[in-house]
């Protein structure tokens, strides 16, 4: 007679326990895992309703039989799970199963043991579910990351490539321009002339796009793994390659950021270094006013670099973030267009985001958040 | 001034394929105060013909100071500057990698290899001519070298 005879433990007890173990029984029964109680030797002495439904065999035709019937291992596998239980509470693995049809299934197990008062084992209690969906699932993910990696990659290296190998042909082009601007100027005609400052002009632009295409690209080929940063380290690096254009337009900066975080150091340097000199470039006519810092905001570390500048209007908030995309012309303020979208694939690469606050005429804010913890 | 130091004008040897960048070497020399002779070459083992006068070289001068680029066709440059400076007859002539390359590999390579400094050639070709003419105030004029062992 095991212990789990129901009728035998009502002359035991009072209505009102009786009441209480038939809700229990009745809620082991249907719990969403399938539950088996075994004695020490692992002969099985209860099941609920969710095995037999997952694994075929109803009650009376698993009582008393041991569990090795179950485990593709047989007794060994189980055999192997119960050391385990020594130093910890409860053992949880991935194993398959065997249905009553024969048929094999992967599982999740939870092993765990029942102790007396004296701290000896009575019994061993095994759960488990069938994870044949959750596999599948599980397969298609991994897949789908593989395969979008290596598209990934392949995108990066073509960038990379292309840039990289347009650089001397266009070293030619924009060499030899010049060249003949120099050395024919006022030599030629007026129409030549002219002729001559566009080709050098465009000559120009385009190495700068192709110098900016290189700088993006690298954001995603050279990748060196995440190690603690100090944040303020890095800032000063990028108010250090940034001190001339500080110095003479006479910007006063403030940095409250004093953290300690996992990430690329010289990522963030590049990070900062795009957004206090997009800053400092669209002033307007005052002296700069920047103020960078960072509070903790839902797992988040969220920075913020603030400025007293031109604003940028709402509508823009978005298409600024994209490759090239200026919001004016290459007399008002320089530039390519490049330095947010580097901006933002740094941000993205670190697990962040990365927003706008601003109205025109009314400064600007910019968020970006960066995880306190990094995902293994 | 480069007259002053050598008491004649220079021989640079270039070995260099790409025909743009000869002609704006040329151009970036012949636009300095002093005369210097160019002589280029265009590929690796038309490098070492030069340097042993062979063939069609034999007349050939020692060259003050070498320019050289690293992606050569037949013999590539990496290999042309390890012959250089294994050769006792060739390795005290300063060599100048110029090169479009910027990796790091390279840089090391050459420096393992003795080369006497690397130079990335500059994308403008204002900078590209003040780095030739650099090379040839710091080289010819500021730099001692060694005198000739024949």
């Amino acid at each position: 007679m095991n212990n789990f005879d129901i009728p035998l433990a009502v002359n035991a007890c009072s209505t009102d326990d009786l009441a209480k173990l038939q809700v229990f029984e009745k809620i082991l029964k249907g719990n969403v895992e399938a539950i088996l109680i075994t004695d020490t030797r692992g002969d099985i002495e209860w099941v609920n309703n969710t095995f037999t439904a997952i694994t075929g065999y109803p009650e009376s035709e698993a009582l008393d039989r041991n569990l090795g019937f179950l485990f593709a291992g047989g007794n060994n596998e189980y055999a192997a799970l119960y050391p385990k239980l020594g130093e910890v509470n409860h053992h949880v693995a991935e194993t398959h199963m065997f249905r009553k049809d024969g048929s094999k299934f992967p599982a999740n197990v939870t092993l765990s043991a029942v102790r007396s008062s004296a701290d000896m084992i009575t019994h061993y209690v095994l759960e488990f579910s069938d994870i044949t969906e959750f596999k599948h699932a599980q397969d298609e993910l991994q897949q789908r990351t593989r395969e979008l990696s290596r598209s990934n990659q392949e995108l990066e290296q073509f960038a990379y490539v292309a840039s990289h190998d347009l650089q001397e042909p266009l070293r030619m082009v924009a060499s030899y321009t010049q060249l003949i601007a120099q050395r024919y100027r006022g030599k030629l005609d007026k129409d030549a002339d002219e002729f001559i400052e566009f080709a050098v002009d465009g000559a120009t632009r385009m190495q700068a796009i192709i110098n900016d295409l290189l700088m993006l690209s690298r954001v995603g080929t050279r990748n060196v793994a995440f190690t603690r940063t100090d944040v303020k380290q890095s800032l000063d690096k990028a108010l250090a390659n940034l001190r001339l254009v500080i110095a003479e337009s006479g910007a006063d900066i403030v940095c409250e950021a004093l953290l300690v975080l996992d990430a690329d150091g010289s990522q963030l340097t590049q990070l900062f270094q795009n957004l206090i000199g997009n800053a400092l470039k669209f002033r307007g006519d005052r002296a700069p006013q920047i103020k960078i810092g960072a509070v903790q905001q839902d797992g988040d570390w969220q920075f913020h670099v603030r400025d007293n500048g031109i604003g940028i209007a709402p509508e823009h908030f978005e298409r600024i973030f994209l490759m090239f995309q200026r919001l004016h012309g290459k007399r008002e303020y320089p530039g390519t267009g490049i330095g947010l979208t580097i901006c933002k694939k740094i941000v993205e690469r670190h697990g962040g985001r990365i927003w706008i606050e601003s109205e025109a005429g009314k400064g600007t804010t910019f968020l970006f958040t960066i995880p306190i913890q990094q995902a293994e | 001034m480069d007259i002053d130091r050598l008491g004649r004008p220079a021989d640079f040897l270039l070995v260099e394929d790409n025909p743009g960048d000869v002609r704006l070497t040329q151009e970036a020399l012949k636009s300095h105060k002093v005369q210097n002779n160019l002589h280029v070459v265009t590929d690796g083992e038309e490098a070492m013909a030069f340097l042993h006068k062979q063939g069609k070289y034999k007349d050939a001068p020692r060259p003050d100071i070498i320019l050289l680029d690293l992606n050569l066709p037949k013999k590539d440059g990496r290999e042309v500057l390890a012959e250089i400076k294994s050769d006792p007859a060739l390795k005290t002539i300063p060599v100048v990698i110029i090169t479009s390359s910027e990796a790091e590999q390279d840089v090391i390579k050459s420096y393992n290899l003795n080369a006497n400094c690397y130079v990335t050639k500059p994308v403008n070709l204002d900078q590209f001519i003040k780095v030739v003419q650099s090379i040839n105030d710091f080289w010819l004029t500021i730099v001692k070298l060694p005198g000739n062992p024949d």
